[in-house]
């Protein structure tokens, strides 16, 4: 009897149980799958982050608020390309349809220069700078608000008072997955003119392109350096983690998620372990007269650590194909549109299949082992004596 | 009634499965107790922070003291109604900015409230107490900071200073407690060093009204949001930290719960491959027991309590071990308000009883069908085999 046929032909004598462990392992694959695509697609915003924008801020507070004259010193920096800036805008939908969007005053003419990942039509864009209250949107935000290019759409802030007219000039096309769709800029001389703006002639931030990105960490301390005698002194940083302090508990979440992880993972070995256990106890007897025929011990091991990896193979696959038809399917679509901001592009990476996979095989065989033991453990005559 | 002995005694027999069962129970367990802990944690955390008697008034349509303002004319006005507490400690209008702390193990820049306060802003929260050094000095550049953050940040220890603006440093002189809330957290200076330091002379943040009593605090909201010179939103205290946290509690709890729940259906699906096994091997005894004269439903009522037992073994072991969570405290950031508060796992009797209660329905959901099959077993038929 060969091994693999043998081990395979045991799975088919306690169906049902079979089939609830196959299901519990499918489940706890399932699991893990999407909590590695969280985190994967989480930290992937740090591998696919523009390596050569360097993000300028207020040293003391992202609340505080630089002179807008600075916006020329940083373009005078040597090794800086291009430089725009931007003010905080509290965006709120006056409706309700979305919790949270981001929402910009920004410079028409340098703005899109430098965030060079998003795309304008060059109609549009000569169209916002003729338009004072012109916004550019991304599509998920569109969609949301139900509003297409000539519109005029309301917004609130939670920092500026009022509803704010915007008319919508574009529509900018996100160039790299990680580009937030849901994102609303307008003027910022609209903005500077507005009465209810108090923080007049300063910006938020700045942004510069600059040249190659091997000495980045150079041109931010030259940047620095510049203001480091005035009042407000910045802090340059790369665009990445600027963006990561706005997401920066989300750290402590996805340390949590790899805790749940492990845990899952033990779960199922403890799950497959009990199947298997259950199955060599019912087959005391069997084993004995195996061994009494003259099949060796390891032969009977290597037959149970066989079942346990075939059992855990078989759950495996199945909670990859549902995961991919669950992650990429339906809730894939539902993040990118819901969670642009955190979560521009959710897909299940091939590497967390394969790891899924991986992990199946390898804790198949240590939930084998024990029960694998326990087969053998008898003497045979003991063996054999048993017959429940 | 079959003895509930038998069914002990059936578990013990088949120790390694009744262990591995157990143990995966116990891993279900402690996970969903950890999320209900976490969410305590952060309960405990804001609603030591709100007092039934206080207000917070923000301007309308901010959500946070962060983005409010509020004018120093107004100041008066609110000030100014039969339902305030007399005294300079009725109203306490103060400014609340955050600044980028160093972390002092490099591991990067957190956000750290600096609140801006007056000399009353102590007296006016009694469970403030300072527990190292001493309460700043008003109208100094002295402050005191929450013991969460205490030798954390570089700077903020007593003795050393930060900046709050480039050569306006503000120097640590105390450390102070607050009942375990979020102000904890935060760092406590002079409300004119600190907007003057921030430019921001014309107004404050926000404002926290003491109210004669509770009962007050309709009729101030409503003379308040209704006064036409100024466009407010009043709040219980309470409610307002409830309100700034919410979408931190909904994610986190929610997130947590999720996944329990989701790994319990894997544990029901191990607890009812072990209960099949327990029926497919006993249906000799089943028949015995049939034989015997017990009857399908005693059958039935065994088998479920087995299974019960089994599942509150495990979700006991689960309790238990998770309470070591009690030990980790860690910082996160509220998104709403922009600022770190640091939390940790806090176990309530009630956690424990729906912790148990959970283990106990997955026990039972997957000892049913066994059960059910233990009590279908025709005692000629299982004598017989």
């Amino acid at each position: 009897v060969n091994i693999a046929t043998y081990s395979r032909r045991n799975l088919f004598r306690r169906r049902g149980r079979t089939i609830l462990t196959v299901v519990a392992v499918a489940i706890a694959v399932l699991i893990f799958c999407l909590l590695r695509t969280v985190v994967w697609e989480f930290n992937q915003g740090a591998a696919q982050a523009e390596q050569d924008r360097v993000a300028v801020r207020h040293k003391v507070s992202l609340t505080m608020q630089l002179p807008k004259r600075y916006v020329e010193d940083v373009r005078s920096t040597p090794g800086v390309k291009a430089a725009t800036w931007a003010n905080w805008f509290g965006a709120k939908d006056p409706k309700e349809r979305t919790p949270f969007f981001a929402g910009f005053a920004v410079d028409q003419d340098s703005w899109f220069d430098v965030m060079d990942d998003m795309k304008v039509d060059p109609a549009q864009l000569a169209e916002w700078k003729q338009t004072r209250n012109g916004a550019i949107i991304g599509d998920n935000l569109a969609k949301t608000f139900g509003v297409k290019v000539g519109d005029n759409m309301v917004v609130n802030s939670d920092i500026f008072p009022g509803d704010w007219e915007l008319k919508v000039v574009g529509i900018y096309q996100p160039l790299r997955r990680t580009v937030d769709r849901s994102t609303l800029v307008f003027r910022w001389d609209f903005f500077n003119d507005d009465a209810r703006v108090s923080v007049k002639d300063t910006v938020g931030w700045m942004l510069a392109r600059i040249d190659g990105a091997g000495h980045s960490a150079d041109i931010a301390k030259a940047i620095d350096k510049k203001f480091d005698d005035k009042d407000d002194q910045t802090l340059t940083m790369s665009e990445h983690e600027f963006q990561m302090q706005f997401l920066g508990g989300f750290a402590a979440v996805l340390s949590a998620f790899n805790v749940i992880s492990l845990v899952i993972l033990l779960i199922m070995t403890l799950i497959l372990a009990n199947t298997i256990a259950m199955s060599v106890r019912e087959r005391t007897h069997e084993y004995g007269v195996l061994r009494a025929i003259g099949f060796s011990p390891g032969y009977i091991r290597g037959s149970v650590v066989g079942e346990s990896v075939l059992v855990a193979l078989v759950g495996g696959a199945t909670g990859v194909l549902v995961t991919v038809g669950l992650i990429n399917g339906v809730l894939g679509p539902f993040v990118e549109e819901n969670m642009a901001s955190m979560f521009p592009y959710f897909h299940v990476p091939t590497n967390a299949i394969l790891l899924a996979l991986g992990l199946a095989v390898g804790l198949g065989v240590v939930a084998g082992i024990v029960p694998a033991v326990l087969a053998t453990r008898r003497k045979v005559t003991d063996a054999l004596r048993r017959l429940d | 009634m079959v003895p509930v002995q038998y069914n002990v005694r059936s578990l013990l027999v088949r120790r390694i499965t009744t262990t591995v069962t157990a143990l995966g129970v116990a891993l279900v367990v402690a996970v969903f107790a950890g999320a209900l802990m976490l969410k305590e944690g952060i309960v405990q955390a804001l609603k030591a922070a709100g007092r039934d008697d206080v207000a917070i008034v923000l301007r309308k349509g901010s959500d946070a003291e962060l983005s409010s303002a509020i004018a120093n004319e107004y100041l008066n006005l609110l000030r100014g109604h039969p339902q305030v507490a007399q005294g300079p400690a009725g109203a306490v209008g103060e400014v609340v900015v955050v600044i980028a702390g160093e972390h002092i193990d490099g591991s990067g820049l957190s956000n750290v409230v600096v609140r801006g306060t007056p000399a009353e802003g102590f007296a006016f929260r009694p469970e403030v107490h300072v527990i190292e050094g001493r309460a700043p000095k008003p109208g100094t550049n002295e402050v005191a900071i929450g013991k969460a953050i205490a030798g954390r940040f570089k700077g903020m220890s007593i003795g050393e200073s930060f900046d709050l603006r480039h050569n306006r440093p503000l120097q640590v002189v105390g450390v102070f407690e607050a009942g375990g809330s979020s102000y904890e957290s935060e760092a406590w200076g002079d409300v004119e060093v600190v907007r003057h330091a921030l430019g921001r002379e014309a107004g404050v943040s926000s404002a926290r009204i003491k109210l004669n009593s509770k009962t007050d605090f309709e009729a101030y909201r409503a003379e308040i949001e209704g006064d036409k010179r100024m466009s407010m939103k009043v709040m219980r205290e309470g409610e307002y930290y409830a309100k700034s946290s919410e979408q931190l509690t909904a994610f986190l709890t929610g997130m947590g719960l999720a996944f329990a729940i989701m790994i319990s259906v894997a544990a029901m699906l191990g607890a009812a491959i072990t209960m099949n096994g327990a029926v497919a091997n006993r249906s000799r005894e089943i028949g015995t027991l049939r034989a015997l004269g017990f009857s399908r439903v005693s059958i039935l009522t065994s088998f479920l309590l087995e299974a019960l037992v089994l599942a509150i073994i495990g979700g006991a072991i689960g309790v238990v071990v998770v309470q070591l969570a009690a030990l980790i405290k860690f910082p996160v950031m509220n998104f709403q308000t922009f600022s770190e508060i640091v939390i940790g796992f806090h176990a309530t009797p009630a956690v424990i009883v729906k912790a148990l209660v959970f283990s106990g329905v997955m026990g039972l959901a997957g000892g049913l069908i066994p059960a059910i099959r233990a009590s279908r077993v025709s005692p000629v038929e299982a004598m017989r085999a």
